[in-house]
């Protein structure tokens, strides 16, 4: 086994995911296969680009049921980074109507369709995100202002309050992390977030869920 | 709500960093990687890396720095000068670049922009527009040629967004270097024609000056004179802005 690998579908930038968690004093496997996936025992899927593209990948390579199995099945820990947030969803509007994952119900819409938002997309910047109750175990080990990085035009709705870890104020809350079973995920980049990222990315390595 | 933005604007030339003044007599401006390293330390919010050389001759950047410079920041990397192609993007996101920056090559070839954006999404597509004025009005400039390009600034602007720019990096071209404040006259305009995020870059000589251009509605500013040849840095520079009321992650 494995003790933590990043989940390659061809959907980003593996290299700042790579960085912070050496930073984070791990040396992380890339894990591109079925086979590779099930061998490890913490997993991180990144994910920048476009929804509808990067789950037809994931298909293809037989990565979406090697997540099921390890994350779903297997209780494996794992930390979902924007697009690997949105992808646990039941339904992605981008590019047409794709099935997510389905590892929570709601639908990932473009921000222009959610009413209240500003109209200036993509959510572009630093923002305050706002726990919710019973997350201490990952939110606890950031100190002072917990500001992350927000780059996205898609937003989560719908998902079940039980689910929601954190909320961001873009005009109206919008879905700032999620949290199933033993699957962690932030609309936000922790390893593109500097030092409260990799709090955050260090109480990630450390959660027992 | 979303934190006003603080940007390095970084030029990139022969692996060593340059700054000049209206995009002209270039200085040696230190080493890539460290200059980054001190950036990151103190909490830039993003940084722009763009290799002018690379621009200039039509000839892909500068990956080795590129990879150097983005070992270093834990904050958003965005790269650009010679990126014409998919292919290009590519590369420099797998040497750790966040966004992708198209001005030169946009302008020659604009579905350039649809394939950026069609790939990576266009959250992580930045394209520039260089303004000067030419004649009393504010026209879309070309730096390789020196010269007022043969559009009109804002009809490209608009072009860009509706083909999938997720951000426009607009350039006061007669103000860069100069420190005679910021142009915040072209960025409401062009803050009324798109809904992207604009980042205002050109003319910032001391705080006070970003001070007023974020008083007067910019919530990102890129700035390159002010962090190469003063003793500014960016905890200070934020923290007075942030002491005059401003949104700032400090």
């Amino acid at each position: 086994m494995t003790e933590i690998a990043i989940v390659d579908y061809g959907a980003g930038n593996l290299q700042s995911v790579r960085n912070a968690l050496e930073m984070a004093g791990e040396d992380p496997e890339i894990a591109a296969t079925p086979e590779e996936i099930l061998a490890a025992n913490r997993l991180v899927i990144p994910g920048v680009g476009a929804a509808g593209h990067a789950i037809g990948r994931m298909r293809e390579a037989g990565i979406d049921q090697a997540l099921n199995e390890a994350i779903r099945e297997k209780a494996r820990p794992a930390l979902g980074i924007c697009l690997g947030m949105q992808l646990a969803a039941a339904a992605l509007y981008e590019h047409g109507e794709n099935d997510g994952l389905g590892w929570i119900a709601g639908d990932v819409k473009h921000l222009r369709e959610v009413e209240g938002v500003p109209a200036r997309v993509p959510h572009m910047g630093w923002n305050e995100i706002e726990p919710a109750d019973g997350t201490e175990e990952l939110f606890d080990a950031v100190r002072g202002k917990r500001s992350f990085y927000f780059c996205h035009s898609y937003t989560l709705r719908d998902a079940p309050e039980d689910t929601i870890a954190a909320t961001v104020a873009y005009g109206v809350p919008l879905v700032a992390a999620i949290r199933t079973g033993t699957f962690f995920a932030t609309q936000f980049h922790p390893e593109k977030s500097q030092i409260k990222g990799q709090q955050l990315i260090e109480a990630f390595l450390e959660w027992k869920p | 709500m979303l934190h006003n933005r603080l940007i390095p604007s970084l030029l990139l030339e022969g692996g060593r960093l340059v700054k000049g003044t209206k995009f002209q007599d270039r200085r040696d401006a230190g080493r890539p990687e460290t200059t980054a390293r001190a950036h990151n330390a103190q909490g830039a919010d993003e940084l722009l890396l763009l290799d002018v050389t690379a621009s200039r001759e039509g000839r892909e950047p500068d990956f080795e720095t590129i990879a150097l410079v983005a070992e270093e920041c834990f904050m958003p990397l965005c790269v650009g000068g010679g990126v014409s192609s998919a292919e290009t993007a590519m590369q420099c996101m797998n040497c750790g670049a966040d966004k992708i920056f198209v001005n030169a090559a946009a302008m020659d070839r604009p579905e350039l922009i649809n394939e950026l954006a069609e790939r990576f999404g266009s959250q992580a597509v930045m394209v520039g527009i260089d303004v000067m004025e030419a004649n009393g009005e504010a026209a879309l400039y070309d730096h390789r040629t020196g010269e007022v390009a043969p559009r009109g600034w804002k009809d490209w602007m608009r072009e860009a967004a509706s083909l999938g720019a997720g951000e426009i990096r607009l350039m006061s071209v007669d103000r860069e270097g100069t420190r005679q404040s910021m142009n915040t006259d072209l960025l409401r305009e062009a803050e009324a024609l798109v809904d992207l995020p604009v980042i205002l870059e050109g003319g910032a000589g001391n705080v006070a000056d970003i001070d007023r251009a974020m008083t007067e509605g910019a919530t990102a500013v890129a700035i390159g004179t002010m962090l190469v040849f003063s003793d500014n840095n960016i905890i200070q520079i934020k923290r007075h802005l942030a002491n005059h009321g401003h949104n700032m992650r400090h």
